[in-house]
């Protein structure tokens, strides 16, 4: 029992955060109808901004949050301008392709920086520590820290689009481009405030994962299939969906630990011998395939 | 018979664009005859190869203009059908081939019915997570190798062994896949006139008037899907016999998928030369890059930054790709 509660846990924590992460994408997918391939390397870059934040000033990891989050900003809307306004005249392989052409040469960017080795922070006053919350459940502070500022960052970026003038703007957009324009919405402003919120967004995400993951510059397409299923299952353009939505996955992600329940109550040999933690994010995939086939609008789309 | 001689005829073409085909088919024939590097005879086959991934990926993606960003799972299937029948059973490389294609069709209807179902960017991301599911499974699969992967050792054979396709020499399998290039651009040729053919532009220019003309949409986008798969898959088989150690993360990579869509798509979608352009502008591209500014210069990764710029380059410019930019040139003269 105690094996299938700290699964859970441990699914809707890493949860929070993923929620985090597919947060740009739906935003931007609502507003434009453009798929950003890219979408993990935003977040390998915010990785790196707080890794090499952290490790260069000394402060404490979690704080270098607004650095990413600027970064990330200033990334979309420089993306956005200097490459996506131009993909978005042409059709739709162009666009696919071009988004993948920016995975492409951010990821190699970084190689070439970077080099190819993980690194990993080592550093700050919640590393190493953690709680042991009962019932078998231990959670590592780091990951209770990212997933609490996950979700505050979460309901933060909810109430600048749903409480706020320039937000409701950006919602206009998305759900009639060409009424918003009438309203005198510039839709070139929202689309790059988009990208720009996009960019800020994963960013975070990235400098929070950063705290108990480690980077590597392939990292990206990871996550960018995660961020898919997770904003399939949550319907391609809503806010609120991605994060229940989030919770979601990351309980998926934690199916390994789950089938260890099934296999020590169950007790087949069998079972035993499937290698669920390789396929650990084979289910994801699926997930994301199941989900398009079944209902294609997800659980709180209203774009198709 | 009718079909043969309509896949022999080309004369819808300009006069000067059979001239330059039979120039460039022509050379590609006495290639190994002239002075080469080994590498420029690698290079060479790749392009073939590439073209023709390019060329199967152009009828569902050119033509039909469904998105298909999954290619790289049948190459999987190919490569790994022949490898472990071969290593497994001795099985030559011209049974397990047509073995191969049987698989990978039979995989592309039980994926492909759900599939297309979607359209768009929801097809396009959708075929890259079966991709990727079959590439885990692959990569726990302890029958097919697991991670490793799987090695066909040339010791056991005789080369040059014609029917396991095991030779010393690239120039063998040069001609080899010259051959299956030749007969993959006699298959667009009748493909791009047949009723198929004309059944899947329709439903590119607009579905709801094909589907309104009677025309069976989700069947004929499956039967292409078949006919594009059945291409990847045979060059996936050859690929197992060249390469001779496979793996699932260098055959079924999204990687790959993402070169076979951009080779049509940079040459041109939907025309008959316009993988084939792609392939000839690309591969040697990016192989030669890796080799000057990769190896030579110690910078990693560099050679695929410039890749990926042009990609980004190319769709923000010239979505239609070359052959686009041919076509708009005599547009244009033409008025």
């Amino acid at each position: 029992m105690d094996i299938l509660v700290s699964s859970l846990f441990a699914g809707l924590l890493i949860g929070m955060v993923l929620a985090m992460v597919a947060l740009g994408l739906t935003i931007i997918f609502g507003v434009m109808e453009i798929v950003n391939f890219a979408h993990g390397e935003f977040l390998m870059v915010g990785m790196y901004t707080g890794l090499l934040t952290a490790q260069a000033t000394g402060m404490e990891p979690l704080l270098t949050l607004p650095v990413a989050a600027a970064a990330g900003f200033l990334l979309g809307i420089i993306c956005y301008f200097g490459f996506v306004k131009f993909v978005i005249r042409g059709p739709m392989v162009a666009q696919l392709l071009g988004t993948f052409g920016l995975m492409i040469f951010l990821r190699n960017l970084a190689l070439l920086f970077f080099g190819a080795e993980d690194r990993a922070i080592h550093q700050g006053i919640l590393v190493g520590k953690s709680f042991n919350i009962g019932m078998g459940v231990i959670a590592p502070a780091t990951k209770l820290a990212a997933a609490a500022l996950s979700v505050i960052a979460f309901w933060a970026v909810w109430l600048v689009i749903n409480r706020t003038k320039i937000g409701k703007a950006l919602t206009a957009t998305s759900l009639n481009p060409q009424g918003a324009r009438y309203m005198g919405i510039s839709t070139e402003r929202m689309n790059a405030l988009a990208w720009g919120i996009g960019g800020g967004t994963v960013t975070i995400a990235g400098a929070l994962l950063v705290n108990f993951w480690s980077v590597n510059p392939f990292i990206g397409l990871l996550f960018t299939m995660i961020a898919f299923a997770i904003v399939a299952l949550g319907g391609f353009g809503s806010v609120s969906g991605a994060f229940f939505a989030g919770l979601a996955v990351g309980v998926i992600t934690e199916i390994p630990g789950i089938w260890d329940f099934l296999t020590y109550i169950f007790n087949f040999g069998w079972m035993a011998d499937v290698p669920m933690t390789s396929l650990k994010y084979m289910w994801v995939y699926l997930a994301y395939f199941v989900i398009m086939i079944v209902r294609p609008r997800g659980l709180f789309g209203w774009k198709r | 018979m009718e079909a043969l001689s309509s896949a022999l005829d080309f004369s819808d073409f300009p006069r000067l664009d059979m001239i330059i085909a039979g120039v460039l088919g022509g050379l590609l024939v006495i290639f190994p005859a002239t002075p080469h590097s080994a590498f420029a005879m690698a290079t060479m086959i790749q392009f073939l190869m590439f073209s023709l991934y390019g060329m199967g990926w152009n009828t569902i993606g050119g033509y039909g203009g469904q998105v298909d960003l999954g290619k790289a799972q049948y190459v999987g299937i190919g490569a790994f059908t022949t490898a472990v029948l071969m290593v497994r059973w001795d099985v030559p490389f011209w049974v397990s081939m047509p073995i191969g294609v049987c698989f990978a069709v039979i995989w592309s209807f039980i994926i492909g019915y759900p599939l297309f179902r979607l359209k768009g960017h929801y097809f396009a991301i959708a075929t890259i997570a079966t991709s990727l599911v079959l590439k885990d499974i692959f990569e726990v699969w302890d029958f097919v190798g697991a991670a490793c992967g799987i090695e066909i050792s040339p010791i056991k054979y005789n080369p040059p062994d014609f029917l396991h396709l095991i030779f010393k020499e690239d120039i063998y399998y040069y001609y080899v896949i010259l051959g299956f290039f030749f007969l993959g651009i006699l298959y667009v040729n009748w493909f791009r006139k047949s009723r198929l053919g004309f059944q899947l532009r329709s439903i590119k220019d607009n579905e709801e008037v094909a589907k309104s003309l009677g025309i069976n949409v989700h069947w004929a986008k499956i039967k292409t899907y078949a006919i594009a798969t059945s291409f990847v898959s045979v060059v996936g088989s050859f690929h197992a016999c060249y390469i001779k150690n496979i793996e699932p993360e260098d055959t079924m990579s999204l990687d790959i998928s993402i070169l076979i869509a951009l080779m049509a798509m940079l040459g041109g979608a939907g025309s008959l030369w316009g993988p084939i352009i792609g392939a000839g502008v690309l591969i040697p591209l990016k192989s030669y890059l890796k080799e000057w500014l990769g190896a030579r210069a110690g910078l990693i990764g560099i050679d695929l930054i410039v890749y990926g710029a042009i990609i980004m380059l190319v769709s923000a410019v010239e979505p239609r790709g070359i052959w686009g930019i041919v076509e708009k040139v005599r547009r244009r003269k033409r008025n």
